[in-house]
């Protein structure tokens, strides 16, 4: 069962620019993949196709069957998003405030919210800071911050855009633990990066973009010795003709 | 950021905090109206209240002055203006300039009228989150169905939370403008405008990439209903505000 199926997908940008270049795709529920590529690839353009922030120019996109330009509202409930900069991406005046910003929206009722809102602090470990300004957080903090504003809506596939960006070591542990813990729910994860090193060893897919088009796609252990040709940097250990080790140990 | 926070929400427990927004809109304008003619004893009443409340609340003062500084120098002047300005008994004479008694009292009674509002406005701002205030906005205006009384409270609560987004902004700009010695330039209208572009610019950026995550989130007119819930300490501090309010205005 693909919960995401992606057809022929282009998308040229109002000024001209071809952000995307017949794009197709398919990825099984519950699949870890993994997106790379160098700047202006076409990554972010990509995956915001998935929850209709930008629609195909040709093409379509389908998320369990149904096309998400036929139901938009669907589409942003199904398929969560972290963007490249976490700091935008901040509703609330509180921690608490913007994890309940997306339950709002929802317009569940307010014990269904307050619910939510508990479960997914306790989720990420925020719990503590329910009361604080969001902008007062760690980077790492904001992260999970925004992880827990997406789960709150509980969604079937979570999109990560460059979670690693200007995190620390402890932050980029936090964040990917969190990843898995979400992967091993059984959620569907697509994380965008180009730096291989750091997530790799947990994908169970590789997809390399150059230009708008995919280059390279399939097991992370057969393609992570081709990525250089692509402008993405392999991980060191690969480089060694090692087994790529996790981060987290 | 940090420094931008003193006038905005903080959270905490104490009683201006537990008030329903509605019940504190309603003190905030009561008080208000009557500061606005009251003279000293009734102003009295007034700052012995507001000096509870701060105390109670634990109203961060010294860093709201720092923010309240113009405001500082325009009760100054406005205490100025109207010491040389008002007739009657001069007390000082320097040339043309008499200051009289009835310029300095009236004078401080502005000022005082003044301080009482802001600072009001003040604490009101501090222990109130602004999803609290839309709420209070929808509440109003809902008897007028002509209204988009949602629509305009959407618009408030995006403006609120782009003030310090915006501050921020000019205040990073700033800097990287200073760390490039843009200080050598005497001109002040070319360093208005080349902060003012970038910044605009920026500003547009930032809000273009929260409306996009606004919209990742579903973010529509029709949201759940803020919830506001009067309980028995907001009745009985409305019973406290009008016999205060009708002891004021009967002295
Ligand atoms: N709104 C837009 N209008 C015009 N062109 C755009 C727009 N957004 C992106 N592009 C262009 O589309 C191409 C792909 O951009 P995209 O942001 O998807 O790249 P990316 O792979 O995410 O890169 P990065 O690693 O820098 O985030 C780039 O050449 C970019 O300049
Ligand atoms: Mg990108």
């Amino acid at each position: 069962m693909y919960i995401i199926e992606i057809e022929n997908l282009s998308h040229r940008f109002e000024d001209g620019t071809l952000g995307l270049d017949r794009i197709s795709l398919q990825i099984r529920e519950g699949a870890f993949v993994v997106v790379a590529g160098p700047n202006g690839s076409g990554k972010t353009t990509l995956i915001r196709h998935l929850n209709g922030l930008l629609l195909p120019t040709v093409g379509a996109v389908r998320l369990a069957g149904v096309s998400v330009q036929h139901d938009l509202l669907r589409a942003r409930r199904l398929v969560g998003m972290m963007f490249q900069d976490a700091d935008s991406q901040i509703v609330g005046e509180t921690v608490y405030e913007d994890v309940a910003f997306g339950p709002e929206n929802l317009q569940l009722d307010r014990n269904q919210i307050s619910k939510r809102v508990k479960q997914t602090l306790i989720a990420v470990g925020l719990t503590d800071f329910a009361d604080q300004s969001p902008h007062l957080l760690s980077g790492g903090e904001k992260r999970r911050l925004a992880i827990a504003g997406i789960l709150a809506m509980e969604p079937k596939v979570i999109a990560f855009d460059e979670p690693f960006a200007s995190l620390d070591y402890p932050g980029v542990k936090q964040v990917l633990k969190q990843i898995l813990s979400l992967h091993q729910s059984g959620h569907t994860i697509l994380v965008i990066t180009h730096d291989l090193e750091k997530v790799i060893a947990h994908a169970d897919r590789l997809i390399i973009m150059q230009k708008g088009q995919i280059v390279r796609d399939g097991l992370p252990a057969e393609i992570v010795n081709a990525v250089e040709t692509f402008g993405v940097r392999a991980p060191c250990a690969s480089l060694l003709g090692m087994e790529v080790r996790s981060w987290l140990n | 950021m940090a420094e931008l926070t003193s006038f905005s929400f903080r959270s905490g427990t104490s009683l201006l905090h537990r008030l329903d927004v509605r019940f504190k809109l309603l003190f905030l304008i009561l008080i208000s109206l009557i500061s606005l003619s009251g003279d000293f004893p009734r102003l009295g009443i007034f700052t012995c209240l507001l000096t509870v409340l701060i105390i109670n609340s634990r109203l961060p003062l010294k860093s709201g002055l720092k923010g309240l500084q113009f405001f500082l120098i325009l009760l100054l002047l406005i205490l100025g203006a109207r010491m040389v300005t008002t007739p009657g008994d001069p007390i000082i004479e320097i040339k043309f300039f008499s200051i009289t008694r009835q310029g300095i009292l009236s004078g401080v009674l502005i000022c005082w009228r003044l301080t009482i509002i802001v600072l009001l406005g003040f604490a009101f701002i501090f222990s109130t989150r602004s999803f609290e205030i839309k709420a209070a906005v929808e509440w109003v205006l809902k008897p007028f169905a002509f209204i988009p009384g949602k629509r305009i409270a959407t618009m408030m609560g995006l403006t609120t939370r782009f003030v310090p987004v915006i501050l921020n902004q000019a205040n990073e700009t700033a800097e990287a403008q200073r760390a490039r010695c843009v200080e050598n330039r005497k001109n002040p209208v070319y360093r208005l405008i080349r902060l003012g572009i970038p910044l605009i610019r920026r500003t547009f950026e930032r809000a273009d990439k929260l409306a996009v995550a606004m919209e990742a989130r579903c973010y529509n007119e029709n949201r759940t209903d803020p919830e506001l819930s009067a309980t028995r300490i907001d009745w009985m501090a409305l019973v406290v505000m009008i016999l205060i309010c009708g002891l004021v205005v009967s002295i």
